[in-house]
């Protein structure tokens, strides 16, 4: 249940590559495991 | 939208409550206890449905109109038994520098905000061809 990102670091340029671990729980999943698209939504309730 | 991608996307839901927001962090905690009986994405939308109602009360209302054990949910809530799974999906927010909701990340690509149905359909699309 993890994905490693690469994301290439816009703000502070002397960082190039930036790798940062997202975890997720099973039951905050929609859709299979092997969807070749995973969309990943950081939203807030309030 | 996941249906129209049928099987192609999948969707992770990230907890990102602002720290101004300060009745949210229940409610992601509440979502988290609903998810431990089966109904989290049930709640997830009841709670997108509700706000800003997310005191004790609302949360419990929303857990029993869901058909959730009251005592089982309650204990949960009051427990916080989902407050450091929280914790650790904002630090990696934070460590993403992810500081404004809602924030998605398509195959690592960042959309930032509400944005069209349009412009997700084409980010999705590219993100298809280039892993088909």
């Amino acid at each position: 249940m993890t994905l490693l990102l690469a994301l290439v670091a816009a703000v502070s340029p002397p960082r190039a590559l930036a790798q940062v671990e997202i975890t997720w729980s099973p039951s905050m999943v929609k859709g299979p495991s092997g969807a070749p698209v995973t969309i990943v939504e950081f939203s807030d309730y309030q | 939208m996941l249906q129209e991608y049928d099987g192609r996307v999948r969707l992770v839901f990230k907890d990102r409550p602002l720290a101004m927001h300060t009745l949210a962090r229940p409610a992601h905690e509440a979502a988290r206890c609903a998810g431990a009986s089966g109904k989290y994405w049930p709640y997830h939308d009841r709670l997108f449905a509700a706000q800003p109602a997310f005191r004790r009360a609302d949360l419990l209302v929303y857990a029993a109109e869901l058909g959730l054990d009251r005592d089982t949910f309650a204990r949960c809530l009051d427990e916080r038994r989902f407050a450091a799974d929280v914790e650790r999906d904002i630090e990696q927010a934070q460590a993403l520098g992810i500081n404004s909701t809602p924030t998605f990340l398509i195959n690592g690509q960042r959309v930032i905000g509400a944005t069209s149905i349009e412009e997700f359909r084409s980010i999705i699309d590219k993100a298809l061809q280039e892993r088909p």
